[in-house]
């Protein structure tokens, strides 16, 4: 009952409360999945037919990270927030690198990489100011 | 000059006129050197119907527009017919399934694939965030010299009907690309598979009313699928041979696509050992105390692997910072093991300086790579020196049953 609850409130957009939104879950079709404790943060799970999203809480509550992986990647437009727009515009300043198969845009807030391969398409993104001190960056995936 | 030479000099000609019709995209970027530099090592000779040749930045690739690229060529018919096309610069991606082929390099008519009355569409998007949207349509494909099958391909067209938000930002051109098309050889027998053929949301397919498209379930016959699953003989896996290649690079590379595993007597496997892959098409790779999701991925044109440390495999700089830069080329090793844990087996390595490497003309090279954050992708540069054979899933071969990889 009280996972549920969690489970619920867990819905959050990046850098924002994690009681603030349902509406990744609502916009992506998706169904609740587990909640992880770990060391200094918490990890939601969200899924679609598709694609398995992992939100990255911080002990006040703030969504510091999203991983997903699945068939696509997701719209991170909706996942991103209030840093999908300096995502887009570093996007746009990031050369396409033909043979490459990952992508890193960093901007002034926020990282977002993609990685993987058919079938199996993987990604991050998070606000390196947001992240707990302590959490390795490593943890996100 | 012998009826068969004569012969041959006129298939030659059929080819180069051709494709000389249907390459658009053979004016691409030509922005690295190819007239000097360390030759075209090349694999022992093998031949049969079931073998292709693979260039490396070679005669086969459209364009030198990046280093490791590896090319094949291709037949398309216009299905039941043999009204065909040859198209070269087509890239061999094991990291892919299925044929895709830009439409400004078809001048053969295809079959739509429908769902109802409607086209079927297809978004794929790759792991750097790119992609491509088109038609699916059915093609007869010959592989070397195979029989045709008729398979569903994607005719890569981004002005077809309404493209999703996911491809927004789909290649427009084979100069976009840097390449005619790509055939699509991983183990998966299609490149979705059941999510697709079970929910109508999975952002890969979609039927098209006007401009509007929706998504889309589409059985797995209908799906874009490895040709060479449907072969009737050589149809378990292919074997991916490519010649070893100095530390300082070549002009380019010459090997052998060869089509089936144990299926004739230039295709039985030897002295190698199979590493399982798991439903989503990784086996387990452990590098600097880490375990990792590693795969074998031809598409792939480094070695991509999380540093070990910032002195160890530093970035380079801007504009080249996806890559590394060592101050010295660094011999490492990283162990490769099946999903169930075994076999287990031990792969050496180097990587060298990328900016250092990219100074000579050469455009092939063994020790280059780049930072990823979470997986271990073994590219192009694992295929140098090896017989890596890719056996197809529900297919068995003296290797055991696919999914796997074995070298």
């Amino acid at each position: 009952m009280v996972l549920l609850t969690l489970a619920e409130q867990a819905h959050a957009i990046l850098g924002e409360a994690v009681d603030s939104v349902e509406s990744d879950r609502k916009a992506l079709t998706a169904v609740r999945g587990a909640v992880t404790t770990r060391s200094g943060y918490t990890i939601h799970e969200i899924s679609t037919a598709t694609t398995v999203v992992r939100e990255y809480i911080s002990p006040a509550g703030i969504v510091f990270a999203i991983a997903w992986n699945g068939i696509i990647h997701p719209d991170l437009t909706g996942l991103l927030g209030r840093y999908a727009g300096e995502y887009e515009e570093a996007l746009r300043q990031t050369p396409r690198k033909q043979g490459r198969r990952q992508l890193m845009v960093k901007a002034n807030r926020v990282v977002v990489e993609k990685w993987g391969h058919i079938r199996d398409l993987r990604g991050r993104a998070y606000a390196p100011d947001l992240i707990p001190s302590g959490v390795s960056i490593n943890a996100i995936q | 000059m012998p009826f068969s030479k004569l012969l041959h000099f006129f298939l030659i000609f059929m080819i180069v006129v051709v494709c000389g019709s249907c390459g658009s995209g053979d004016s691409g970027p030509s922005s690295r050197g190819s007239t000097s530099g360390a030759g075209t090592p090349t694999s022992p000779a093998v031949s049969g119907n079931n073998v292709m040749v693979i260039t490396v930045n070679g005669s086969l690739c459209s364009s030198n527009s990046y280093a490791n690229k590896s090319c094949v060529s291709v037949t398309i018919c216009i299905p039941g017919t043999s009204t065909c096309q040859t198209i070269d610069g087509i890239l061999l991606d094991t990291g892919d399934s299925g044929l895709r082929i830009f439409k400004q390099a078809i001048s053969v008519s295809l079959i739509q694939v429908t769902s109802g009355s409607n086209p079927v569409a297809e978004c794929i998007q790759y792991a750097d965030g790119s992609s491509v949207w088109g038609p699916v349509k059915l093609a007869g494909v010959v592989l070397g010299n195979e029989t045709a099958v008729q398979v569903p391909i994607q005719v890569i067209d981004y002005t077809f009907a309404g493209a999703p938000a996911a491809c927004s930002g789909a290649y427009q051109t084979p100069v976009d690309a840097g390449y005619n098309g790509s055939l699509g050889l991983s183990f998966f027998a299609q490149d979705c598979g059941s999510v697709c053929a079970s929910s109508a949301g999975n952002g890969v397919y979609f039927a098209c009313s006007g401009a509007t498209c929706s998504g889309v379930t589409v059985p797995l016959s209908n799906q874009v699928q490895n040709p060479v699953a449907l072969l009737p003989v050589d149809n378990n896996g292919v074997i991916v041979q490519l010649p070893s290649i100095p530390a300082s690079g070549a002009t380019s590379a010459s090997g052998y696509l060869i089509l089936g595993i144990g299926t004739q007597s230039n295709n039985v496997p030897s002295a190698v050992m199979a590493y399982s892959a798991d439903a989503s098409g990784n086996f387990i790779t452990i590098f600097n105390g880490s375990n990792y999701s590693g795969f074998i991925d031809t598409g792939s044109n480094g070695l991509f692997f999380p540093s070990p440390s910032t002195s160890t495999l530093p970035d380079c700089a801007a504009p080249a910072s996806a890559w590394y830069c060592p101050s010295a080329t660094r011999n490492l090793t990283a162990t490769n093991e099946g999903t169930t844990g075994v076999p287990s087996g031990a792969v050496a390595f180097q990587i060298g300086n990328f900016d250092t490497l990219l100074t000579s003309s050469n455009n092939v090279f063994p020790d280059i790579g780049g930072n990823n954050a979470g997986v271990f992708d073994w590219g192009l540069p694992f295929y140098f020196g090896r017989n890596v054979y890719i056996g197809i899933e529900g297919k068995v071969s003296s290797l055991g049953s696919g999914l796997y990889w074995a070298y």
